[in-house]
């Protein structure tokens, strides 16, 4: 076996080149993933805490609506795909829209903990009346 | 002050392998906490009403039907009865998980499909909300729909 050349050089030395190789490995690899998490979160959006539910799985038939609520207007603001609604029937023509091409779309529900439960049910509905069945409550595993 | 004579004469001072593993090692355990406390977020899948009631009748099992209530101040009831908090931090909430639990079981010894039905004021808080579709994913229960009274 080759590798039995060495052994009548005395001890082997403990080799740091090596070892600083994995630590930094380890250091990027820690240090990637939490960097994704944070950018997964959306920080305007405090979602509420439910410890119990499922890890959210991204697929491409998924279509989150994001519910802001203002504490100064006391009103909530629709956003979808980067774009503002301000009302139900745009929200509603926006998903109808955005469903074309998708096998079995889903509606995601990304609302503020703060938002009244009308504002849900807004959502709710336009989902409805844009044809679609499957919905989701996002919501994070704890509170920070 | 002998001893600080004899560091200056050390001039050539090369790269310092220990400290720099000693930071790395510092900064690794910061990042692997941080990694354990990281806040990811999840779904509580949901049909809509109406499709949920096609969905129960296409399988041909009983269906056992139950109705939970929130009022606009968080207040929960089960099936018209008041959940007591007993004085504790989200108490009533415990009670629901027992009872939800409970309710999963006696579903599945029966063969029957445990349909829950979550009603709100319009005023209700969504976080609240978001407490009660956590208790019935703790206990199992993937069939419910959430609804909103209308308002007068």
């Amino acid at each position: 076996m080759g590798g039995g050349g060495g052994g009548g050089e005395g001890e082997p030395e403990f080799q740091i080149a090596p070892m600083i190789d994995v630590l930094l490995t380890l250091l990027i690899f820690f240090m990637s993933i939490t960097t994704a998490q944070v950018e997964a979160v959306d920080k305007n959006i405090h979602l509420p805490v439910a410890p119990d539910a499922k890890e959210r799985k991204p697929n491409s038939n998924q279509m989150i609506v994001n519910v802001k609520w203002s504490n100064e207007n006391q009103k909530a603001a629709f956003m979808l795909d980067g774009s503002k609604y301000e009302d139900d029937e745009s929200l509603k023509n926006a998903l109808e829209a955005k469903k074309v091409g998708r096998t079995n779309p889903e509606v995601l529900i990304r609302g503020d903990r703060d938002l009244q439960a009308k504002e849900i049910q807004k959502v709710m509905n336009c989902a409805a009346q844009a044809g679609i069945d499957n919905i989701a409550f996002l919501t994070v595993n704890q509170a920070q | 002050m002998g001893r600080i004579k004899h560091e200056h004469k050390n001039e050539d001072v090369g790269f310092q392998i220990a400290p720099m593993i000693d930071v790395v090692f510092v900064i690794m355990l910061f990042f692997m906490v941080k990694v354990g406390a990281r806040q990811t977020e999840t779904e509580i899948k949901s049909k809509l009403p109406g499709s949920a009631e096609t969905s129960t009748s296409v399988t041909g099992m009983e269906s056992l039907e139950e109705t939970i209530v929130i009022d606009e101040n968080g207040v929960i009831a089960h099936n018209d009865e008041l959940l007591d908090s007993g004085g504790k931090k989200d108490g009533d909430l415990e009670q629901l998980k027992a009872r939800m639990t409970r309710l999963a079981e006696q579903g599945r010894a029966d063969k029957s499909e445990v349909v829950v039905t979550v009603s709100t004021q319009p005023d209700t808080k969504y976080s609240r909300v978001a407490d009660v579709l956590n208790a019935l994913q703790f206990a199992g229960i993937r069939n419910m729909t959430f609804s909103v009274s209308e308002e007068l």
